[in-house]
């Protein structure tokens, strides 16, 4: 039986869905966007000009969607998805490509020597116990043994010395030095990121920690003038300290007292808050 | 320049590895805003453009005066900056440029491209009484007129109405979910003279539609239009446009992104995979060919390790049947 008459007869009863164009149109799928380079009528285009560019736009939309139901689909809970292919206008990007992360310290060691980084598992076995711990961290097994309940003391220390507070002490220590290290690989970095070109990381770390020390220094009265000199500190530039004058003007140095005071309370001046403070009272 | 923040909680740290670059950009920002003096008209516009983005869109209701990108660009790079956005529509309306309509992007917190445009017989959303689509849906584009090749201005101005409005860069989309086209037509011709001395030749008309399906008798629907609006009539004014380091630095293609080169196999013109295999060189001396007797091996063919395999061999003997 052939049905192919039939099927001729049922498409004839709707509108046809194929548009005729002098020069094909040119599509990128990725953005749904179909580009069409055939001249215009003109004289249509200035008598009934918004009609004319519905239809102009119906026959193009139509074409780009013949091109998009071409598209291999897989159908999922959502809907039908058309897989689209890869996009051939370029678009420039917002932001610069991300850097990448520069190596740490111990990354450019192991790098030089052929370390190479080894999984291990989280949880190790405790013999002792029988139990699986985990190798560090809360209940770890690098504790050194600073739960034992028993420590022998070695024989060239001193007897009386704590050897419990000593271990945690030298806990505590390594901690800090790790931490530092830390701190160290995280700001070279930064450097390394944000350096204009030419400079090194050790110079700007410099003059990062000359730029703290100043600001450590407003901490005292006299700006750091009678401070424990650092080894190799060399004397800030352009350092002044203004004293008022002892006696003198009363209004001037009633405004200032009362500037800061506003500064400290409030612009308002309102000390208390009155509804904070109601309902206390009433608790 | 915006001080650098230092995130003070894990939420404060999410919130601004957001904004780092990566590798997989986010959808791209926009701002709509209004230079110091607007009318009506331009700030219908800049609402109904910001409905279009939405929701990848902020409005910004109050006037600036401070904003004229083509003279000074501070305030530009700070709303960048603090909004996270790199585009931007700016409205503005004077007796030298009246209606004025300014598309930036932006690249790294710069200008990468401006255009600015003067808008002509615009008719707002509200002035179209018909289904709107859904928000937050990519919209299909379609752009008409040789212009949009020939001419750098309005290539550009094409890349920018798509930067604008395409939305997520996605793998698939949902067939259901196509609602409405944009059309684009640019044409420069004689009827269309423009009254505006400060523009450049050439008219932009741009459309929005809803698109409505129809039964077909195939697989693929029958395809109608209705106008959504809103409606426009550019003319394009003045522009500027990125120079080719910074262009080339914003159109870098990650590592990761370029596609492998896959040696040997071709796709030609037809959309044939062609496939190159290499073979090492033949030996055919060892070929079966048919038997003749004439070509059999004589015994001086035979080398001094043939004859010692065959004397290893002892002849099998053919044992009389008794």
């Amino acid at each position: 039986m052939d049905i192919s008459d039939q099927l001729e007869t049922q498409k004839s009863k709707y509108e046809t869905i194929t548009v005729e164009k002098q020069i094909p149109l040119q599509y990128d799928l990725a953005l749904l966007a179909a580009f069409d380079t055939n001249a215009l009528d003109e004289s249509r285009l200035k008598n009934d000009r918004d009609n004319y560019l519905k239809e102009y736009a119906r026959d193009g939309t139509q074409l780009l969607i013949n091109q998009i139901f071409k598209l291999p689909i897989t159908s999922s809970e959502m809907g039908i998805l058309a897989e689209l292919p890869e996009q051939i206008t370029v678009i420039p990007r917002e932001k610069p490509l991300p850097k990448p992360k520069p190596p740490t310290r111990w990354e450019r060691f192991a790098k030089a020597k052929g370390i190479q980084h080894r999984k291990k598992s989280k949880m190790v076995y405790d013999e002792a116990t029988g139990e699986w711990v985990p190798r560090w961290g809360y209940k770890g097994t690098n504790d050194d043994g600073a739960n034992d309940w028993l420590i022998p003391v070695p024989q060239t220390e001193d007897p009386f010395e704590d050897q419990f507070s000593k271990k945690r002490e030298a806990k505590k220590e390594r901690i800090a030095k790790n931490e530092a290290r830390h701190k160290r690989n995280i700001e070279e970095a930064e450097a390394v990121l944000n350096q204009p070109k030419g400079a090194d990381t050790r110079s700007l770390r410099k003059v990062e920690l000359q730029r703290q020390i100043a600001i450590s220094k407003t901490a005292t009265a006299s700006i750091g003038k009678f401070d424990k000199t650092l080894k190799g500190e060399s004397k800030l530039k352009g350092v002044k300290r203004k004293f008022e004058p002892s006696i003198g003007d009363v209004r001037k140095e009633k405004e200032l007292s009362l500037n800061i005071l506003k500064k400290v309370v409030g612009k308002k001046g309102d000390i208390v808050n009155v509804r904070k403070a109601i309902a206390k009272r009433d608790q | 320049m915006l001080k650098k923040i230092k995130p003070k909680n894990a939420r404060s740290k999410r919130a601004l590895q957001k904004r780092e670059p990566k590798i997989e950009e986010n959808v791209k920002k926009a701002i709509f805003i209004r230079s110091s003096s607007t009318n009506q008209l331009v700030n219908e516009a800049l609402s109904d453009l910001c409905k279009l983005k939405k929701p990848d869109a902020i409005s910004f209701t109050k006037k600036n005066n401070t904003i004229h990108p083509f003279d000074d660009d501070t305030s530009l790079n700070f709303f960048c900056e603090k909004n996270d956005t790199s585009l931007f529509v700016i409205g503005s309306h004077s007796k030298k440029r009246p209606n004025n309509l300014t598309f930036i992007r932006m690249f790294d917190g710069q200008i990468l491209d401006m255009v600015e445009v003067g808008i002509e017989n615009a008719k707002p959303l509200s002035e179209f009484k018909t289904s709107k689509c859904a928000i937050g849906i990519k919209p299909l584009f379609l752009f008409v007129g040789d212009l949009f090749e020939n001419s750098l201005v309005y290539k550009t101005f094409k890349n920018m109405l798509l930067d604008f409005y395409h939305g997520q860069t996605v793998k698939n989309i949902n067939l259901s979910g196509l609602e409405h086209v944009i059309s684009v037509t640019a044409i420069d011709s004689s009827s269309e003279q423009s009254s505006d001395p400060r523009a450049i030749p050439g008219i932009v008309y741009f459309r929005v539609y809803t698109i409505q399906y129809k039964k077909s008798g195939e697989k693929t629907p029958r395809v109608e239009l209705e106008e959504m609006g809103p409606s426009y009539n550019f003319r394009i004014r003045r522009f500027k446009f990125a120079n080719d380091d910074v262009y080339k630095l914003a159109t870098r293609i990650p590592k990761i992104n370029k596609p492998k080169k896959i040696k040997n196999i071709d796709v030609n013109e037809m959309g044939d995979k062609i496939g190159r295999i290499h073979l090492g060189k033949q030996d055919l001396s060892k070929l079966q060919t048919r038997k003749m007797k004439g070509l059999k091996r004589t015994t001086e063919d035979y080398t001094e390790v043939d004859l010692e395999e065959m004397e290893e061999i002892p002849p099998i003997k053919k044992q009389k049947a008794s």
